[in-house]
């Protein structure tokens, strides 16, 4: 973990602040202690994508429950995350994998030992994550010949899109992490590790396939949800969609700008048209919309969208301390919830724009 | 038959085989742990290059040079090229100490990258007191263009701020001439087999080398191609020069000069 621990990492930019009926709900959906979610409580939509999320990272349907956690692995390494790579490192440690195993997937994670088929899922979390140029049908049909089916194909793009959307909040909050480095090293680990990981499987790490109700296949962004669909995850996107949409802390128009500016840097055409219609609902004009997203600026913005529009952007390919500096000068603009709410926002827009990819690519 | 002495052998031989059995534990326990530091720390050293080498190269194409050891894979793509140059460098270097210009030339290094990457843009290429820098061509970039407007602004309030330095220091001033032009290209490794380098190759290039000779013509420190011109934000100060003639282009370039941008606030956003 030494060149992880090498990437420069602010302070934290937000206080914590303690939540004892939040963190007990994280504590018995998760069976994790949840020391993260005291940095960021306190919106409803986003505390619920919190444990649904959470609980989806380590649940699987039809995947190798190892092959979760090395899309983790892979994923968090190559967004740069401190945070979620120490702590999927440490999962990894208690649940049983050496720790000679673990060294050497960080150190060259491509050239360890793995079968094709395993190969071929990790080399697509990654291009999914880089989006550099993001995956098309090629690597969509890679996965097929490797002996993947359709529902263990989009579970990987699945999984490797929450690791997409966690590494972006820890990231851009600069959520501390070093005593989760050094976790797995502490002598109470290594002593109890068998009952921890004990502990930690009793929430359960297999779901059931759950087609979608008729009900929840409508909706903002409903092209992703329903490219998920037979996942629970699609369930838990659905809700996060609803909830990030209804909320009244940033205005809708903002939140569709975040979006829409994702896909223009994704190049990720699938959300255009409902974003067009919304934001024209929220007042701009056509060609003040093509303005914005042509030129990320227009005298229609006010200051705290100025100050969206510009982390948006940043949002997508980012060095973390850069895009923590931003956030940190964001937050001379905007309220701790308005800047909350926008972290979390372009992290789903990260997450979405990506999965709408595959969905167009399968 | 007094049989002790044999029994005594036996227990001493089997003390020293625990010994040496012990020793042979300890020295195998050891090389394997010296063993394991070396791995490490090669595989620390290598992953270090392979972070170092990111800098210079797009990850695909990393990856691809560690796999098959060329990585010779060419792309078309979209990019922004921003060439600059010294202007009356030449003079300089013949008036002021080696030892002095070249402190003065990595100043002016150091302070020009800052900017481009500030804006996003990466540095392809420093030859002789020039700076070729791309945009868009790690990875895509929609606002290209603009970043490299913003990039060469940057440049100019940072050679402005050096230049200051440099006369108390007793130092003639500098002064830099930047061509911008955009369009598509091929990007990937290209050199010899011993040595290689991320290039973008095509006329865009070398048009906008081409521009960049123009800047003292026409007394301006930035020009812009027209070609680059249609992508740029409308805030931009821009002013029309006379159509002008360059080598391996067949028609007469319309060309802009770069004045200022309307709202500074944002340029630095």
């Amino acid at each position: 973990m030494t060149v992880m621990r090498e990437i420069a990492w602010e302070n934290c930019l937000l206080e914590p602040r303690r939540d004892p009926k939040f963190e007990r709900r994280f504590r018995r959906a998760t069976g994790r202690p949840g020391g993260s979610v005291l940095y960021f409580s306190g919106i409803p939509w986003l505390d619920e994508t919190t444990v649904s999320f959470n609980v989806n990272a380590s649940k699987r349907v039809s995947i190798d429950p190892e092959l979760v956690g090395l899309i983790g692995m892979i994923v968090s390494q190559d967004n740069s995350c401190r945070f979620c790579f120490a702590e999927t490192r440490a999962l990894l440690r208690i649940f049983g994998m050496p720790e000679r195993r673990i060294l050497r997937l960080e150190h060259d994670l491509l050239s360890e030992e793995f079968d094709a088929r395993e190969l071929a899922a990790i080399g697509f979390a990654r291009r999914l994550s880089r989006s550099n140029p993001p995956p098309d049908k090629r690597d969509i049909d890679a996965l097929r010949v490797a002996g993947y089916d359709e529902l263990q194909i989009i579970e990987i793009a699945s999984i490797a899109s929450i690791f997409i959307y966690f590494n972006r909040v820890t990231t851009f909050f600069a959520l501390p992490p070093y005593a989760i480095e050094e976790l797995p090293d502490r002598w109470y680990v290594r002593c109890f590790r068998p009952v921890i990981a004990f502990l930690l499987s009793r929430s359960g790490n297999t779901a059931q396939f759950e087609p979608l109700e008729s009900g929840e296949r409508k909706g903002i962004f409903s092209e992703v949800v329903l490219g998920l669909d037979g996942l629970p995850f699609a369930r838990s996107l659905r809700k996060t969609l609803d909830g990030m949409w209804a909320s009244t802390v940033l205005t809708r128009r903002a939140k569709a700008l975040v979006v829409a500016i994702v896909a223009r840097a994704l190049d990720c055409p699938f959300p255009e048209k409902e974003l067009t219609e919304s934001l024209l609902a929220e007042g701009l004009r056509g060609e003040q919309i093509d303005e914005i997203l042509t030129h990320l600026a227009s005298p229609a913005l006010d200051a705290k969208e100025k100050v969206i529009v510009s982390f948006a952007r940043e949002s997508v390919r980012y060095q973390p301390a850069r895009i923590q500096q931003l956030g940190r000068n964001a937050m001379q603009t905007l309220s701790r919830e308005e800047f909350v709410e926008l972290v979390a926002v372009a992290s789903v827009a990260n997450m979405i724009c990506r999965l709408g990819i595959v969905a167009g690519a399968a | 038959m007094d049989f002790s002495w044999i029994s005594l052998a036996l227990q001493l031989g089997l003390a020293g085989l625990s010994v040496g059995l012990w020793l042979l534990l300890r020295h195998s326990r050891q090389e394997t742990g010296r063993l394991k530091q070396r791995i490490e720390s090669a595989a620390g050293k290598l992953q270090n290059l392979q972070l170092a080498f990111s800098r210079f190269a797009p990850d695909e194409i990393i990856e691809r040079v560690i796999a098959d050891g060329h990585g010779g894979i060419g792309e078309k793509k979209e990019v922004t090229v921003l060439f600059a140059d010294l202007v009356g460098f030449t003079a300089l270097s013949e008036q002021t100490e080696p030892t002095v210009l070249v402190g003065v030339l990595n100043g002016y290094f150091d302070r020009m990258s800052e900017a481009i990457s500030q804006h996003r843009g990466y540095v392809s290429t420093f030859i002789g007191d020039g700076i070729l820098a791309l945009f868009g061509a790690l990875s895509p970039n929609p606002w290209q263009g603009n970043d490299a407007v913003h990039a060469a602004l940057a440049m100019r309030e940072a050679l402005a701020s050096y230049n200051r330095e440099l006369v108390e220091r007793g130092i003639s001033e500098l002064s830099v001439g930047i061509g911008l032009n955009g369009g598509a290209g091929v990007a990937g490794l290209v050199g010899s087999r011993d040595l290689k380098e991320f290039a973008f190759v095509g006329g865009v290039a070398n048009v906008a080398a081409r521009v960049q000779d123009l800047t003292r013509q026409h007394s301006a420190d930035i020009i812009v191609t027209a070609a680059l011109k249609e992508s740029l934000d409308p805030r931009f100060q821009l002013r029309a020069l006379p159509t002008t003639r360059v080598k391996g282009v067949a028609e007469p370039l319309s060309l802009y000069a770069v004045d200022g941008f309307a709202d500074i606030d944002e340029a630095r956003g």
